[in-house]
């Protein structure tokens, strides 16, 4: 190729690529390796200002052992699984009747989104109104009509499932949005077929649009279980953590850790726990979605 | 008959369409009322949903000089902006790079999947490293930490997403700039990036959403002077008294932009949020 033998190209595509590397070596790769270092050591800023020895895995042995901890990996565990299968089957409802091309359908689109594009601190704050037991717009409702809601964000009961309630609202746009695009990529002769067979609108979605979306599914199941995993900003500002530690997820427990009590070693093991567990779930979702959209569209 | 299962699922569209557009404008619309209601509405039991009067007394108080949201927006802008700047250009330069690189070496596409990690491991576990190479650079409560801070995570983003439009581009035309003479850099500036300026729209709307809501790394690196607004509002959780009023008006603040993004740039949003995910 042409590449190969041109060193002055190769040269300055190389300094394209310089920039970029420093960037990432300087504010990704050292802080990383920095907290590795750190969770085999003890340091805890209450006792001295800088690391004091190697204590092998003993960080991680304590996590492993910590009520609190095992506490919060099973609460980001339901988080993840009941926010992500909500947000995929809610968002390919929502997407297959908003395809379409007249004005109200995507008036209808552009206003979904919106939930997508706000920080996720202003929707916590949104909801911390909405869900309010005295003079929240959902209890007011509820009043309306007879019933007398729970302290929604406030009771240890209900807590978890308004924040995961929250995240839904917020995160279903985002499998919409990603459904819709696979909608608009099945073939058309997929449809001319099954109107040819005389399929009607139940048998064209259970015979060609769901097995088609399958891999789509894959994509969205990928993205959102991690972010679920590493929820935090919407908790923070509604619920931190409590009350007790009922929405206390793996994230909060590891900033508490870290910004509140200075267990900086204790943080940092805890938070590579994190990491391995959510990139193992990451790396093996991508391949498993490869193969299966190579099963389902072909090579 | 046929005609009857057609209106019936045109009902059930209508309904379920209309359902969500309703659960999701309805907080939004709470949150704005919110933001321009008299402090005595709120206390009235029940409060009163609408604004007996409308106030913009709390707009008015946070753009004061006592309020200092100003100060606070114009951080946030200032950061955004750079974010977006820097990401963007050396985000596309990287990504026109590898592009290139890896139809040859199999070992760039390495570093591609190893830029695509930093979108999927825990931002948390950034937060004391982070801060800790802050101090050192006596970089805490500056605009620089939290600039260069987002930067990190989104130059990953732009590469990722800036690498499928530049696979994209005919080599023909890569070449018919040789052919001219045209040095890497003429050709990037004059052939290359023309043709991608969709792809450069994308990359800089996804990165200023991005940094305009970033929160977690911010918070920890920010105390008083560097804090940007999503920090802002964040403060208003711990009073435990009702502080709706300013809270809603804070909150619209940083929305609004976002908002008028989304409105008006819909088509890249689009193609930004489902790139990766979906090809084309």
């Amino acid at each position: 190729m042409l590449l190969k033998k041109n060193w002055q190209e190769k040269r300055t595509l190389f300094t394209f690529l310089l920039p970029a590397i420093l960037i990432l070596l300087v504010s990704q790769a050292y802080p990383i390796l920095y907290s590795l270092s750190i969770s085999f050591r003890q340091w805890a800023l209450a006792e001295s200002l800088k690391p004091k020895g190697f204590v092998g895995f003993n960080n991680y042995i304590k996590a492993f052992k910590d009520p609190i901890f095992l506490n919060a990996i099973r609460i980001s565990f339901v988080f993840c699984i009941v926010a992500t299968s909500f947000e995929i089957i809610l968002g390919f409802i929502i997407a297959y009747f908003t395809v379409g091309e007249n004005f109200f359908l995507r008036l209808s689109r552009t206003i979904l989104i919106l939930p997508m594009v706000i920080a996720p601190v202003a929707n916590g704050t949104i909801w911390r109104m909405m869900l309010n037991s005295q003079s929240g717009l959902i209890n007011q409702l509820l009043r309306f009509i007879g019933i007398q809601g729970p302290n929604w964000l406030g009771a240890p009961g209900s807590a978890l499932f308004s924040v995961i309630a929250i995240d839904i609202w917020q995160w279903t746009p985002f499998a919409m949005v990603v459904f819709l695009a696979g909608f608009s990529i099945i073939p058309n002769e997929l449809y001319d077929a099954a109107k040819v067979d005389g399929a009607g609108r139940l048998k064209t979605l259970r015979y060609i649009i769901i097995p088609y979306i399958i891999p789509i599914g894959f994509i969205v199941l990928l993205f959102r279980l991690v972010d679920t995993l590493l929820v935090i900003d919407a908790i923070y500002t509604t619920t931190f953590g409590g009350p007790g530690f009922s929405t206390n997820v793996i994230t909060l427990f590891i900033y508490w850790q870290a910004l509140r009590y200075f267990n900086i070693s204790y943080a940092s093991a805890t938070s590579w726990i994190l990491s391995i567990f959510t990139l193992l779930i990451a790396l093996s979702l991508m391949r498993f979605q490869k193969r299966v959209q190579t099963k389902m569209w072909g090579a | 008959m046929l005609k009857v299962r057609i209106s019936y699922f045109n009902l059930l569209r209508f309904l379920i369409v209309f359902f969500a557009v309703l659960t999701v404008l309805v907080p939004f619309c709470y949150l704005f009322l919110n933001s321009i209601k008299l402090e005595r509405d709120f206390r009235t039991i029940p409060p009163k949903l609408i604004p007996s009067e409308i106030t913009f007394e709390y707009y008015r108080e946070a753009f004061s000089k006592s309020g200092k949201i100003s100060n606070y927006l114009m951080n946030s802008v200032l950061v955004t902006s750079a974010v977006v700047l820097i990401s963007v250009f050396i985000g596309s330069l990287a990504a026109y790079s590898l592009s290139r690189f890896r139809k040859v070496y199999r070992f760039f596409s390495l570093i591609v999947y190893v830029i695509l990690l930093v979108r999927f491991y825990p931002k948390v576990v950034m937060i004391i490293p982070y801060f800790i190479l802050m101090k050192n650079l006596m970089l805490l409560d500056r605009l620089l930490a939290v600039i260069i801070a987002h930067v990190s995570i989104g130059m990953p983003f732009v590469v990722w997403l800036m690498i499928g439009f530049f696979d994209e581009i005919p080599k023909e035309l890569e070449e018919s700039g040789m052919i001219d003479g045209c040095g890497p850099w003429k050709r990037f500036i004059k052939i290359i990036l023309p043709v991608t300026l969709p792809g450069i729209a994308t990359a800089a709307i996804m990165t200023a959403i991005l940094s305009w809501n970033e929160f977690l790394i911010a918070s920890s690196v920010v105390s008083v002077n560097a804090k940007t607004l999503p920090i802002l509002i964040s403060g208003y959780i711990s009073d435990k008294g009702i502080n709706w009023g300013p809270m809603s008006a804070v909150s619209s603040v940083v929305i609004l932009p976002m908002f008028l993004f989304a409105l008006f740039t819909q088509k890249y949003l689009v193609r930004g949020l489902t790139f990766g995910a979906v090809k084309g």
